[in-house]
């Protein structure tokens, strides 16, 4: 049986790139076209904020992702470079500058050139300052929310709190300034009230992967993340994960696995090699299937619409991107723990200090408290020049017969 | 020893001058980012010191770093692992960037060190940012406080203002001895300069570069005339590079180095409250690129350009420092659009592809003489 065989295919997923992302970068140019505002937004914000403002929120990571899935990453990556940028940074930043660069031929038609930019500190250096590139190079406003990294791990401190939603002050001014609309805090609690929801689907659907044989591996999950990421407050997601948790709850029913031989059940830290997406295909030939992803726990947050700004500083302040490594570490162990896990996959992301410094320190903990071990992968999200697939495979055949060794 | 020895001597020497000091009871505590207020560690009667790497191997730490960090604090990481820090009493922590924010965790957990404060760095210097560092400071001290069993008067605060201004006040002076044709003081030696005082206590070294100006003009081996040239980048452990620059006939007269002129640039209004003005001082200082005002730095490269006579400038930044890494591009077009030849280079602190370096650097000041 060939690798792509072994999984079997959702019937929620199917078809899922020309549904919605293709759909979703069509509207987006065409509310461009329409005058409507667009802003171009970085992970970790809290765009429940631009939602309540009717702007059309636009993801340059995932665009970057759409385009290494495309294969037409490391050309606009080059392009970058050949302004100077180095070819040691994050390869989503340097794919999205050199979209931005005059290159041709881009996958939908390349992103709409935002009103505005947006992003927060919270996710990394990388994502502020390749924003700041872009709003210079677009000669658009960028707005940077500047928020206090989450010095504990695990429990957030009320200054921390206030301090976040007194920066939510400043972005409502910003917002009200660009747009030309006031802002209304009920709209924001629709918005956030539609959010909430999504999330709490989204977490439903991460539950039923605890399910031995699990029903949903990485690679759907990679796809159906996007309304998680990027339009949580918004009905087509609360739609789709409906039913998208029907599908799953149908399957763990008749216990029904992603795959047939579900012999290795893994977690998977940070992002996919999205140019490669076929590589968890590959894992599965190996009786190996992702049943969590860090990445698909991080984004999910509830909101209590009684405290509009607060809550939203409580979703987004302690993401372990902003916090010290108690809060990654938690994450992890507990994904360990409740999808029965045998193995975790630690990829650093060449381009990436917050994902790849401290992975040994996770390995450390997470075998030192279960007993569970970890390999640690160089690879890269969208440039596969840093990207030795070769090698990658050594190694995951031999943790995977390390894995078949301890029975 | 002329002073300019007695400073290379100090950097070379610094762990047995900080264990000197420790062997007067007195604490030391390490710090790791320009943006740590050292004026409130010195008021609690403590000495803070720079956490410093060097060119050497880091054999200890790269089996706990990846080879996509920055090398300067994975070199930082290993002295701390080969036990190079074990005087230190403290050591306070920064996220004002990534690599450093990830330092946290490891340092935490493999260095044994008892007392470790992160400071939580704003990004901006609005006035909503200036609140929260103000009030981070107040939390900040209360630690030392508690940690060392001391108290921080207002009056401390102000004694250590006095000093560090005074020190930062002679720097200048230091610096402006190279707007002389040739400079009265090398680049490799102000680099140096500046090093040796994150290093010992601001008073003596206050009392060093008094001695420096007097003396400067009696020295027997001065610089020659070179190029005169502007450096910019992060940090520099030692002047290895800058030597390198200066024996292929360049003359570094300036920088816009976190070792160099970022670090000591701006002084804290003294006349203000003393927490607040401090404060107020770090937020606002010529910024480091992992702000979001790296406009103001810029600024500052472009009169630094002007106030120096500067006929070409040399962007080194180390590997892997992405603040540095997305705002280099800019900088070297504005440079360039002022007229000025500019040479973009990146390096690792183990100097690894140095000769290569080397090649591109003598090539670089070659062809501007050629254009002279």
């Amino acid at each position: 049986m060939s690798a792509t065989e072994t999984r079997r295919r959702l019937q929620t997923t199917r078809g899922f790139y020309k549904n919605y992302i293709k759909t979703f970068y069509e509207s987006a140019h065409r509310a461009k076209k329409e005058d409507r505002p667009v802003a171009w937004v970085a992970s970790t914000f809290p765009v429940e904020m631009l939602q309540a403002m009717d702007v059309i929120p636009i993801w340059p990571e995932n665009y970057a992702s759409v385009c290494a899935a495309r294969q037409v990453s490391v050309r606009l990556c080059e392009a970058a470079e050949r302004e100077g940028f180095s070819k040691d940074l994050c390869s989503y930043a340097r794919c999205v500058l050199g979209s931005i660069f005059g290159e041709k031929d881009l996958p939908e038609g390349g992103l709409p050139k935002p009103d505005f930019l947006v992003a927060s500190t919270g996710a990394c250096d990388t994502h502020f300052k390749w924003f700041q590139v872009a709003s210079r190079r677009l000669n658009r406003p960028f707005f940077l929310l500047d928020i206090p990294y989450d010095t504990t791990g695990i429990e957030l401190k009320g200054y921390q709190v206030e301090h976040y939603a007194a920066q939510l002050e400043g972005l409502i001014s910003f917002l009200e300034q660009q747009t030309g609309s006031q802002f209304d805090i009920n709209r924001l609690k629709e918005v956030e009230s539609l959010s909430d929801r999504t999330s709490k689907l989204w977490m439903e659907i991460q539950d039923y992967r605890k399910a031995i044989p699990t029903p949903m591996g990485a690679r759907d999950a990679f796809s159906a993340i996007f309304f998680m990421l990027c339009i949580p407050g918004s009905e087509m997601a609360i739609e789709f994960y409906g039913r998208l948790r029907d599908e799953l709850k149908e399957l763990v029913e008749n216990e029904i696995g992603v795959i047939e031989d579900e012999r290795y059940r893994l977690v998977w830290d940070n992002l996919p090699m999205w140019f490669n997406l076929n590589f968890f295909d590959y894992l599965n030939s190996l009786g190996a299937v992702i049943v969590a992803e860090t990445f698909s726990h991080v984004w999910a947050g509830n909101l209590d619409v009684s405290k509009p700004l607060e809550s939203l500083a409580r979703k987004y302040l302690p993401n372990f991107a902003n916090a010290v490594v108690e809060r990654r570490i938690d994450l992890l162990l507990r994904l360990v723990k409740d999808w029965s896990v045998d193995g975790v996959v630690l990829p650093t992301n060449r381009g990436c200090r917050m994902m790849s410094v401290g992975m040994t320190v996770l390995k450390d903990v997470i075998h030192e408290k279960l007993g569970v071990p970890s390999l640690i992968l160089d690879v890269d999200s969208s440039d596969w020049r840093n990207y030795n697939e070769a090698q990658v495979k050594a190694e995951i055949e031999a943790f995977i017969e390390m894995l078949s060794s301890r029975g | 020893m002329h002073v300019l020895e007695q400073f290379r001597t100090l950097l070379s020497t610094r762990h047995k001058v900080a264990r000197n000091w420790k062997s007067q009871n007195k604490a030391v505590v390490g710090w790791t980012c320009t943006y740590t207020p050292e004026e409130i560690i010195h008021a609690a009667d403590i000495l803070p010191v720079r956490i410093l790497g060097s060119s050497g191997s880091t054999r200890l730490a790269d089996a706990y770093c990846p080879d996509n960090m920055c090398s300067f604090c994975r070199s930082c990481f290993d002295a701390a692992l080969k036990g190079d820090y074990d005087y230190l009493d403290g050591y306070v922590a920064s996220n004002s960037c990534d690599n450093r924010g990830k330092m946290y965790d490891l340092w935490r957990r493999h260095a044994e060190i008892s007392y470790i404060y992160l400071i939580n760095t704003p990004h901006t210097n609005t006035e909503r940012a200036h609140a929260f560092f103000y009030d981070e400071l107040v939390r900040f001290k209360k630690s030392l406080e508690k940690a060392f069993q001391t108290a921080i008067s207002d009056q401390s605060l102000r004694t250590a203002i006095k000093v560090y201004n005074e020190n930062r006040t002679l720097l200048k002076k230091v610096y402006d001895m190279r707007r002389e044709d040739p400079p009265l003081i090398s680049g490799a030696e102000a680099l140096e300069t500046v090093l040796s005082s994150m290093l010992i206590p601001k008073e003596e070294h206050n009392k060093l570069l008094n001695r420096l100006l007097r003396e400067v003009s009696n020295r027997n081996n001065p610089p020659r005339s070179g190029v005169r040239l502007l450096v910019s980048g992060s940090i520099m452990n030692d002047a290895e590079l800058l030597k390198i620059v200066e024996a292929a006939g360049g003359s570094v007269v300036a920088d816009d180095l976190c070792t160099g002129s970022r670090y000591f640039w701006n002084l804290v209004d003294s006349d203000a409250k003393p927490l607040h003005a401090i404060a107020r001082r770090y937020l606002d200082k010529v910024p480091c690129p992992f702000t979001y005002q790296s406009e103001d730095q810029f600024r500052h490269v472009m009169d630094m350009t002007k106030r120096y006579d500067v006929k070409g400038a040399i962007i080194f930044v180390l590997k892997f420092c992405d603040p540095h890494l997305f705002d280099a591009p800019l900088l070297k077009k504005e440079l360039e659009s002022s007229g000025l030849p500019v040479l973009y280079l990146e390096w690792e602190q183990a100097m690894t592809g140095i000769a290569q370096l080397r090649t591109r650097i003598e090539a670089f000041i070659e062809m501007i003489r050629g254009v002279d």
